[in-house]
């Protein structure tokens, strides 16, 4: 048994000394250039910088935010969940594909999308000229709201069915036998057993929308509604430059995210349960008659809509325009932009092979780091597995600009024996700091639930620890850790802010391509870039599902 | 208990193998560069020894916008000379903030930015070096450009009211107009702490008119003129016709939008508006000075200020005229007062983003 604790020490040991250099370090740097102002240690300067610009205001704002767009996502996630759980339309694994559109779709460019939809003039009152005041309604916190909740509620969509998928029938099974009527089974049953991944998919999309630069900046600052990344993101983007300012906002941000994080963990250690043991699953697929079946269909429809019909629409036509003063209208379409964006050798096809290479590198990397912390982390139940929880959640804690100041500081910094900075292995090291959470949350829930009888059973029947490791451990884990590998490869595929700071010069991504292109007046080509980017992604996930439904251990 | 053993023994397997496997990935991916950039640090030994011939080797130029015009000077300076560029693009902003990360190990040689209280800013802090005997330099207009040649303009742009022709037959003439209630809601202004030029005309603004300035601004903002981003976000809307008029635009962009066949126009206020001039200045921290200079030298050439004019904007040297737009003894200019705009950019920024939100 020794050399358990040994293997055990070393993993703790292992995933501290990465988590430290990778993350830690940097945003200790910052840190401190936030309090040594011109070599003098000057204890006040962030909270001075908090109290005196009327930020509060501000953090109230970007708090009420995500607290909206919680709401909204439960709403939107929670019925879509369950009936593709739970019902005959779960068999259609397209569905999912569709949905993780709105993931790839940079924020900045759906919100574009939106306003473009919606604006004075705009595509809506083209087609519907009497639309004019619902313009008016849609340009306020609400619409923002909305706006960011179709882009975000995936993320929740897909813990929620998973984990839906795992309770399974049997439970409920034994609640009907018992009597209990379907909102008594749903009360009783599902909620406590849901609870820890609702818990998980909640933090996240509050995080996420706390730490969000995309929406904010586009469509928040038309109806004038200020947020902290955009407050920061000032301070670091336009002149003059204040790391300091900038870098103690981020830490009242990641004040509120750790309380957020905390509370999560103490929820998801009160109800984390026994789900996958050695018995079979039946889940019983409800098959959809009549009027429920049309209900079900139409909300699929009225979501799908929303989140990618609208906003594509709008993308697909600004990008097939001559002239983007002329409208919609048939003698102003062509297909000039994607021809000029697809011919061989230019700086966008450059740029696409440079998203996708770093993608790929980024996300391989993070699903086989992302695991080993996961595994570590095990059930948070020692301080050092909750230390290690805490600090690869951190990336997604800290706005993704901050995160990326802080690795430059560090790796480029004087003292430095080999310096990463302006390289490919870089932008690869970036990527995978920041998207390290998703692997890890997908992981970490699909290895809780886990019944330890299971690898009893493998070790009465006389499995080594390898064995049970490659035949018990990894299957049970495998779905949890290709959701976090697709995850990452579809936010790395589309990642502006980071990029925009760490590419060395004269490399592009697809991202920074169209931000180019929006800076630079090409909106049409901007936009063009973003449905090839995108449509490329999906095709490939189309692949790997495919590749995927045919493997016999598909959990989910 | 024995169970949870077994299973957390598996587990450990596998996180050590993992572990060993990103560390050993890790240290591997360390020495591998890509194919698209050195290793800043083998790249400044190389360049050092390199310094002493003037062609051949490498140059790190920051620019901002337009990239068209950017792309051109590149690759019209490589056929030239023979010197591979690597270019990053950005905003005035982005550039500096980037600057500002690297302070430790900086790779840039030459920076061009689009706001001259900037480029005074970084001679200020001693992070430029002068090349008075640049060659061209005194054809360049005096007003924009450092005595001690520690910042070149190569090209201008000047702000004025850029219209939609569609929704406008009768353009305003005055800064005035655009707070009368005929313009209410209709109209877009750059926000000052994204683009350079912006702020350019807002500090000039209000250096010539002094306090008094202010009392347009706030009427502007009375009268529901939105601030909004850089400056092609404030013109998007405006082509596309949710808005029908930028206040302080930048010209060239109106007038390449205009080429392309899009309702746009522009005119220049008969009070006089603000030029802003594009700076560009070799480091004191380049490592390539020998190919810094040449780019400087080529950035004043006949041949380069030819893809000033062809991008619409305005040639830094007098003595090149272009005829696809206004030149400056064309346009009315307020009596702005650069060092006055230099040291009040800031507060003004601050104070109009307060204003405006």
């Amino acid at each position: 048994m020794d050399n358990n604790r040994i293997f055990r020490r070393v993993g703790v040991i292992l995933a501290l000394f990465l988590l430290t250099i990778s993350i830690g370090v940097p945003l200790l740097l910052i840190f401190w250039q936030s309090v040594y102002v011109d070599g003098q240690w000057d204890w006040m300067a962030p909270i001075r910088t908090i109290t005196g610009h009327h930020l509060s205001g501000v953090l109230l704002n970007s708090v009420w935010l995500s607290i909206c767009v919680v709401a909204v996502t439960t709403l939107l996630a929670l019925p879509l969940a369950w009936m593709m759980a739970k019902t005959r339309m779960g068999e259609h694994r397209w569905v999912d594909v569709i949905l993780m559109i709105p993931f790839m779709t940079p924020p900045y460019i759906g919100s574009m999308g939106w306003i473009l939809f919606m604006q004075k003039g705009g595509y809506l009152q083209q087609w519907i000229p009497s639309s004019a005041n619902w313009s008016e309604m849609f340009f306020s916190f609400w619409g923002m709201v909305l706006i960011m909740s179709l882009h975000l509620f995936p993320f929740l969509y897909l813990l929620l069915r998973d984990a839906l998928i795992r309770i399974g029938g049997n439970l409920e099974e034994a609640g009907a036998v018992h009597g209990a009527r379907a909102a008594y089974r749903f009360r009783r049953i599902i909620l406590p057993l849901l609870l820890s991944s609702y818990g998980m998919g909640i933090m996240l999309v509050f995080v996420k929308t706390i730490a969000e630069f995309g929406t904010p900046a586009t469509f928040g600052r038309k109806i004038g509604y200020y947020v902290m990344t955009s407050e920061i993101h000032k301070y670091i983007s336009s002149w003059p430059i204040d790391f300091g300012k900038a870098t103690s906002l981020a830490s009242v941000l990641l004040s509120v995210c750790l309380v957020m994080w905390y509370m999560q963990s103490a929820m998801s250690r009160k109800f984390t349960y026994r789900l996958v043991g050695g018995k079979g699953q039946r889940s019983k697929r409800y098959s959809l008659r009549g009027g429920a079946g049309w209900l079900c269909g139409v909300y699929l429809a009225i979501l799908l809509i929303l989140s990618v019909g609208i906003p594509y629409f709008s993308i697909i036509a600004a990008s097939t325009m001559k002239l983007r003063g002329s409208g919609i209208a048939f003698d102003n379409l062509t297909l000039d932009h994607y021809k000029e964006l697809l011919s061989w050798g230019s700086v966008s096809m450059k740029a696409i092979g440079n998203s996708l290479g770093l993608s790929l590198a980024a996300s391989t990397v993070a699903v086989v780091i992302g695991t080993g912390f996961a595994l570590a982390i095990g059930r948070s139940s020692s301080f050092m597995q909750r230390v290690i929880d805490l600090f690869s959640l951190l990336p997604n804690t800290v706005p993704g600009i901050v995160m990326v100041v802080g690795l430059i500081l560090f790796w480029n910094s004087p003292w430095m024996p080999v310096t990463l900075y302006n390289t490919y292995g870089m932008v690869v090291l970036t990527y995978v700091v920041l998207f390290l959470p998703y692997t890890v949350q997908y992981v970490k829930s699909s290895f809780t639930q886990i019944d330890g009888t299971l690898f009893q059973a493998g070790q009465v029947f006389g499995g080594k620890p390898l064995y049970i490791l490659r035949r018990i451990l990894i299957p049970l884990i495998l779905p949890g850790m290709l959701a976090g590998w697709m995850m990452t490869f579809t936010i790395a595929t589309r990642e502006l802010v980071g990029s925009l700071l760490i590419l060395p010069p004269s490399m592009q991504t697809s991202a920074t391509y169209i931000f180019a292109q929006f800076e630079q007046g090409q909106v049409s080509l901007g936009m063009a870039m973003a449905v090839v980017t995108v449509g490329m992604t999906v095709l490939m996930l189309l692949g790997i599902e495919m590749l995927n439904s045919k493997r016999k251990w598909n959990a989910s | 208990m024995l169970g949870m053993k077994t299973r957390k023994k598996s587990a450990m397997l596998l996180l050590t193998a993992v572990m060993s496997i990103s560390l050993f990935g890790c240290s591997t991916g360390n020495t591998t560069t890509g194919n698209a950039a050195q290793p800043a640090g083998e790249g400044n030994t190389a360049a050092a020894a390199e310094t002493t011939k003037p062609a051949g080797g490498k140059l790190v130029l920051y620019s901002a916008g337009p990239q068209k015009l950017a792309d051109n000077i590149v690759s019209g300076f490589t056929d030239k000379t023979g010197i591979e560029v690597e270019m990053f693009q950005g905003t005035t902003g982005k550039i500096l903030a980037r600057m500002e990360a690297e302070k430790s190990n900086p790779v840039a040689d030459v920076v061009i930015l689009a706001s001259l209280p900037s480029a005074q800013a970084l001679k200020a802090d001693g992070l430029t070096m002068p090349y008075p005997e640049a060659a061209n330099a005194d054809k360049l207009n005096k007003d924009w450009s450092d005595a001690e040649g520690n910042y070149f303009s190569s090209s201008a742009s000047a702000l004025g009211i850029v219209y939609n022709t569609k929704l406008v037959s009768t353009p305003p003439t005055s800064w005035a107009d655009l707070a009368t209630p005929a313009w209410k809601d209709a109209v877009n202004i750059p926000d000052p702490t994204l683009s350079g030029s912006a702020l350019d005309f807002i500090t000039g603004y209000l250096s010539a008119n002094g306090e008094k300035g202010w009392d347009l601004l706030s009427a502007y903002k009375a009268n529901g003129v939105a601030m909004a981003g850089a400056n092609q976000e404030a013109l998007d809307p405006v082509i596309t016709g949710a808005k029908s008029i930028v206040a302080a635009g930048v010209d060239y962009m109106a007038y390449s939008s205009k080429a392309k066949g899009e309702p746009l126009d522009i005119v220049y206020p008969e009070e006089g508006t603000v030029i802003s001039p594009r700076p560009a200045a070799i480091l004191k921290s380049s490592p390539n000075v020998e190919n810094a200079k040449a780019f400087i030298d080529y950035l004043l050439s006949d041949e380069a200020q030819k893809l000033v004019t062809d991008a619409y904007l305005i040639p830094g040297r007098e003595d090149i005229e272009a005829t696809n737009r206004a030149n400056v003894k064309d346009i009315p200019q307020l009596k702005v007062d650069w060092n006055w705009m230099s040291e009040h950019g800031e507060e003004t920024a601050a104070r109009f983003s307060e204003t405006f939100k």
